[in-house]
């Protein structure tokens, strides 16, 4: 076990992979030399070459369309978007392709692909902030996954490129500022599996990425007001471990769903949505960013997001609704 | 050119029209995408390849398909959704691939097998093996960003991808002068140092040559290659969509048949007789027989399988 | 005088930095400009050089270890020949934090 920066668990996660496995690759704008954006593949250029760590030219499109032929045909390529807003450029390939590939050849083709995409909002304003995982888990044949610290960003990473089609892996800005131990030997997070970040009785907190940090600051703050908040951390949202947020909101009875992107039709309503199906009425409430673009304006940026006092005050709204029947208990 | 080459092109060419015109009389053959008219650029692009490339192409796939050696019954059973056809019927119209056969086969996004063809070069490229991938598009993809893109990478890293534009001259009714700039669209190669030349796609022989040329080129480690092959459609644009030509244009099309012309060649040359041609004739309709009768007796999938090989 | 050496904060939303390497040990004197120690922060290299002129005494954070941004990582006097208190808790009550520049 080791103290590393968030950007060090990505980067071994890569690197373990490369060396295991040759036909593992990755492409990207600054990858090589320049060792990534976030420093998050250095040393990967200097250990493995030009031929398998890959500076592109800026055409995301481009990237992730030779990213999923390559892995159609046999390699195994991890693709790095520095901003997640760009990936919109590339939507045609991952989702018209890659998501597709194996249903719609009869299985004959697979597309083992890793996107790595940075979301988040951190004063790079309109066209750099965003936060779209949302319209990515809804594709059928897409598994997104998004961590909220080190040992889940280095163990997600290493199910994302053991993976046998197409992972959109979403980091966040302001985790790569972010430290924490991890486990020296190799290791997995499995997909699909919500962790329990911070027990408590009184409310559900479902969050992932960095909001998670966000949902535990607003549980620290309740604490000191005697309101006791579950925090889960959902760490993979396709596919999205229901059976831990329901134990969790059944244990509680309120669920607060929150998430740094938009609402409509976000994480928070299709989570929403389906614990009441299988819990019957609850408590639920969500909280996201606010219906308008995200300035660089740190004024405006703030007041489109959510933090730990809002998360708070949710939560206190929350548990002041009283027009709805406790939920099935177990 | 030997002319066991040209009887060969010739028997594919006339096999792609027979079992698009079986297609066509069924009453489920529901929405496809014709190859007629443009079996030449096919079936001349596919006499370069080797076993171990991959050509991958548009959704115009049928004549590509045939051409690259599926069998015309799993072909067939494809196009009509049935279980016995390659992707279990579930690609379809417009999805036919079948990897093993060295057709990875058909995108039916307009531009979409670009980038993808470019991917399955680098993969080709790091086997180190010396085979290709290859990329069949129509005109229409010219005016999009993915073919810039695709070819300044493919320039830049030296893939072993040959593009070839299948230039019927519409997108669906917009006619290709109203709708990209390049004099030629050959000439968009130009500028990224890509071999290319522009060719035409009603002549098999001439196809054939300048795709055999641009493989060599390509299979010898000299990059990427653009072939453009100026072609008519016969049909429109897929059959749900309005015919947009004049009559009198499409019978000047039509008379630029190239399974004809092929024919009349060889005929000319002496290297055809009547009685084989009759021969031909038979043995397409023979196949294209026994390719229907193998489809018919697939069934259609179950409704579970709609939920198959997804995660 | 004994003065504490403090990564200034904040930086960034950088909340703990990591001791790349020490350019010196106990007793070693350091002229303005002198580099002193270099921190791994998530971005960069940070390289902490001497403002004026000082003495490395205790290193309180070792090549490795990690320390939060605006925490001591060593202390420095103005000669080699002042007292060090025995304790860590008196140490931090002895020292102003060192002026960089």
């Amino acid at each position: 076990m080791r103290r590393v920066f968030f950007r060090e668990a990505v980067c071994r996660a890569v690197r373990e992979t490369l060396d295991a496995d040759p036909t593992a690759i990755v492409m990207g704008q600054d990858v090589g030399a320049f060792g990534g954006s976030y420093k998050e593949f250095s040393g990967l250029y200097e250990r493995f070459g030009p031929a398998r760590v890959r500076d592109t030219p800026v055409a995301e499109a481009a990237m992730v369309g030779l990213g999923v032929g390559a892995a159609a045909a046999g390699l195994r390529p991890l693709v790095s978007i520095t901003y997640m807003d760009f990936v919109l450029l590339a939507l045609d390939p991952l989702v018209n392709y890659a998501a597709k590939a194996r249903f719609k050849t009869g299985g004959q083709i697979r597309v083992p692909l890793v996107v790595k995409l940075t979301a988040g909002a951190k004063g790079q304003g309109v066209a750099h902030s965003q936060s779209f995982e949302s319209w990515l888990m809804s594709v059928p044949g897409l598994r997104v996954v998004a961590p909220s610290n080190v040992a889940d960003a280095y163990g997600l990473m290493r199910s994302a490129l053991q993976a046998d089609g197409p992972v959109v892996y979403v980091d966040h800005k302001r985790l790569f500022p972010t430290s924490g131990p991890l486990d020296d030997s190799p290791h997995e997070v499995p997909f699909g599996m919500a962790a329990v970040s911070r027990p408590g009785s009184h409310a559900t907190i479902v969050a992932h990425s960095y909001m998670v940090s966000v949902a535990l600051a607003a549980a620290g703050l309740l604490s000191a007001t005697g309101i006791d908040c579950e925090v889960i951390d959902l760490r993979s949202l396709a596919p999205l471990d229901l059976a831990t947020v329901c134990a969790s909101v059944s244990k509680t009875g309120a669920l607060l769903t929150l998430e740094e992107g938009q609402l409509v039709c976000g994480i928070g309503a299709e989570i929403a949505c389906r614990v009441q199906a299988r819990l019957g009425p609850v408590r639920v409430s969500r909280l996201g960013a606010v219906a308008a673009p995200i300035s660089s304006n740190p004024v405006l940026e703030a007041a489109s997001l959510p933090d730990a006092a809002r998360v708070a005050e949710a939560v206190r709204s929350l548990l002041r609704t009283t027009d709805i029947s406790p939920p099935p208990r177990g | 050119m030997t002319a066991s080459n040209d009887i060969g092109a010739l028997a594919t060419m006339m096999l792609a029209r027979a079992l698009e015109s079986a297609l066509v009389a069924r009453a489920d053959c529901g929405f496809q995408l014709l190859s007629s008219g443009q079996e030449a650029v096919a079936v001349g692009l596919a006499a370069a390849l080797l076993p171990h490339d991959q050509l991958l192409c548009s959704g115009r796939a049928i004549a590509p398909a045939l051409a690259r050696g599926l069998d015309p019954g799993a072909v067939m059973a494809e196009l009509i959704g049935r279980v016995a056809g390659p992707c279990l019927g579930r690609g379809g119209r417009g999805h036919l691939s079948q990897p093993s056969a060295g057709f990875f086969g058909a995108h039916a996004v307009v531009a979409g097998n670009l980038s993808i063809a470019a991917g399955v070069a680098l993969a080709l490229q790091a086997r180190g093996d010396g085979s290709i991938a290859v990329c069949l598009f129509g005109d229409g993809a010219c005016g999009a960003g993915a073919v810039h893109e695709t070819m300044n990478i493919a320039a830049l890293w030296r893939l072993p991808l040959l593009l070839v534009c299948d230039n019927n001259l519409y997108s669906v009714s917009t006619p290709r002068s109203a709708a990209l700039a390049p004099r030629q669209l050959s000439d968009l190669a130009a500028p990224f140092g890509i071999k290319a030349c522009t060719v035409d796609g009603m002549d098999v022989r001439a196809v054939r040559a300048a795709a055999v040329a641009l493989t060599d080129h390509v299979r010898t480690g000299g990059g990427p290659a653009f072939l453009e092959c100026i072609s008519r459609r016969f049909e429109s644009h897929s059959t749900s969509a309005r015919e947009s030509r004049a009559t009198t244009e499409l019978a000047a099309d039509r008379a630029l048949d190239p399974i004809k012309r092929l024919e009349n060649a060889l005929h000319a040359e002496g290297a055809l007789s009547a009685q084989t041609a009759e021969a031909l004739h038979e043995q397409v309709r023979a196949k294209v027989a026994a390719a229907c009768a193998f489809a018919e007796a697939s069934p259609l999938p179950v409704p579970d399988q709609a939920f198959a090989d997804v995660g | 005088m004994l003065y504490k050496l403090v990564l200034p904060g904040p930086i960034d939303d950088l909340s703990e930095v990591r001791v790349l390497e020490w350019h010196g040990s106990p007793d070693t004197e350091f002229n303005p400009g002198d580099l002193m120690v270099e921190l791994d922060t998530h971005k960069a290299v940070v390289e902490m050089r001497a403002s004026s002129k000082t003495v490395l005494r205790r290193i309180l954070i070792a090549a490795g270890e990690w320390q939060q941004v605006g925490a001591p990582l060593a202390i420095l006097s103005d000669s080699a020949d002042e007292s060090l208190p025995e304790r860590a808790e008196q140490l931090a009550q002895s020292s102003v934090t060192y002026e960089m520049v």
